[in-house]
């Protein structure tokens, strides 16, 4: 089966038949003014025109930097994309091998905030928590223009506790301890717990403080 | 090929029955496509007949190849830096022929910015006339596994050239450093050779190439 190179039928608001997420149309998870924005931008029609799942990987590997919108309110690149795979809707073996690949961080990032746009709360939570050990380094375009630090276990950290990320308001999660009442969740145990409940047994203090490498600051636009 | 030979995928090549049956299952889609065709377009234009009007043949989608992903950026900025003058009532999207602006060679169209030009390319008419049908294949998972892999080779190719042109920097830096000490000990010898000339007048033959006094 094959989609449409524009976007069109997608962005069609009064005849929109295609597949449906969280009951509504995917492209609408982004808000108006920002996919208006995208679809307006010259990265939307020169780098996003044609690509398919696979050839998403090529723009996807140039990413620099993830955000929301910057400057005149232009759209990044990871948002352009995001709306991308939104028209796509990528088959679940899919999301999660760009999820998984260790090559492409920006990839990593980008499949995560997919994830947590459309996956089930309890799906977002299982797929998402294992990458809360991922410390890997990623730029995000602060709404100045500027550039800031984030680390991705930190970003994702931000996907599953904060209402705004990237330019984009997050359909509400239920806190995780109300889906372990549920029973649907697991208690989650992090190895980052199992490890300071070591230390607490060892006599070395020293690397008491050093297992998790940077401060919880962080804010998202 | 060779029976009992498997390929680079670790599959075997030797049986290609399931080669035939496929075969056999796309001419049969294609002769229903095609047979589906020509009802709809019978229908169409008996309808067109009942109405009173000519039918026309839309133009052919079922030749037409899948539009694909730009392989590089657009080459808008070939036209950066160059001075030119867009006549009064140039401003219209669209100029036919060969004007001052952003050319389209496919459909002979002349367009002020490269935003009018992209938004050409992506148009509808612009892929009927060099036989795209807009439509984009789908990628499998193995797909995208090779994609990524293919890029991940690409980045570490990129990435040696790179220290490549590093290397051969620090290399010519290292020979240029090491011209101006043999460029100063010249001199310094030239110096040395005036002044015994000028003094007690014993003689040194000098050897510019090795650098040795002899
Ligand atoms: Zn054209």
């Amino acid at each position: 089966m094959a989609h449409q190179a524009d976007a069109r039928r997608m962005l069609d608001d009064r005849g929109y038949t295609g597949q449906t997420i969280h009951d509504t149309n995917p492209a609408h998870l982004l808000e108006k003014a920002v996919r208006d924005r995208i679809i307006d931008s010259y990265y939307w029609k020169e780098q996003c025109f044609g690509i398919n799942e696979a050839t998403l990987c090529d723009r996807a590997v140039d990413m620099t930097f993830i955000g929301g919108t910057y400057g005149q309110q232009k759209p990044t690149p990871f948002l352009c994309l995001m709306l991308k795979l939104l028209q796509l809707l990528p088959p679940r073996e899919i999301v999660l091998e760009y999820l998984h690949q260790r090559e492409f961080k920006y990839l990593t990032a980008l499949a995560a905030f997919y994830v947590r746009l459309t996956f089930s709360s309890v799906d977002v939570y299982k797929t998402l928590e294992p990458l809360l050990e991922d410390y890997r380094k990623l730029r995000r375009r602060t709404k100045d223009g500027g550039y800031a630090l984030v680390y991705l276990d930190q970003f994702v950290d931000d996907l599953l506790t904060k209402e705004r990320v990237c330019g984009t308001s997050l359909r509400k999660l239920p806190a995780r301890q109300v889906l372990e009442d549920l029973d649907q969740l697991e208690e989650r145990v992090s190895p980052l717990s199992e490890e300071l409940e070591g230390l607490d047994d060892s006599d070395d203090n020293e690397r008491n403080g050093t297992t998790n490498g940077h401060d919880e600051e962080s804010d998202s636009g | 090929m060779a029976d009992s030979k498997s390929n680079a995928y670790g599959t075997n090549t030797s049986d290609t029955s399931f080669r035939k049956t496929w075969d056999k299952a796309e001419y049969t889609e294609k002769a229903r496509a095609r047979e589906a065709q020509e009802r709809e377009e019978g229908k169409a234009r008996y309808e067109a007949k009942l109405q009173g009007k000519k039918y026309y043949k839309s133009s052919d989608t079922t030749t037409a190849k899948q539009t694909e992903s730009r392989a590089n950026r657009l080459n808008v900025a070939a036209n950066v830096g160059k001075t030119m003058l867009v006549p009064a009532g140039v401003a219209a999207v669209g100029k036919r022929g060969r004007g001052a602006g952003f050319y389209c060679a496919d459909c002979d169209l002349t367009f002020k910015d490269n935003i009018q030009l992209v938004d050409h390319l992506n148009s509808k008419q612009h892929l009927t006339n060099v036989g795209e049908s807009g439509e984009v294949g789908r990628a499998t998972l193995e797909e995208v596994r090779a994609r990524l892999e293919y890029l991940k080779q690409k980045r570490e190719e990129d990435r040696k050239e790179l220290n490549l042109v590093d290397l051969q920097e620090r290399i010519k830096r290292r020979e240029d450093e090491e011209e101006t000490k043999r460029e100063e000990k010249r001199r310094k010898r030239r110096e040395k050779r005036r002044k015994t000339e000028g003094g007690v007048g014993h003689n040194v033959e000098e050897d510019e190439e090795s650098g040795i006094i002899c």
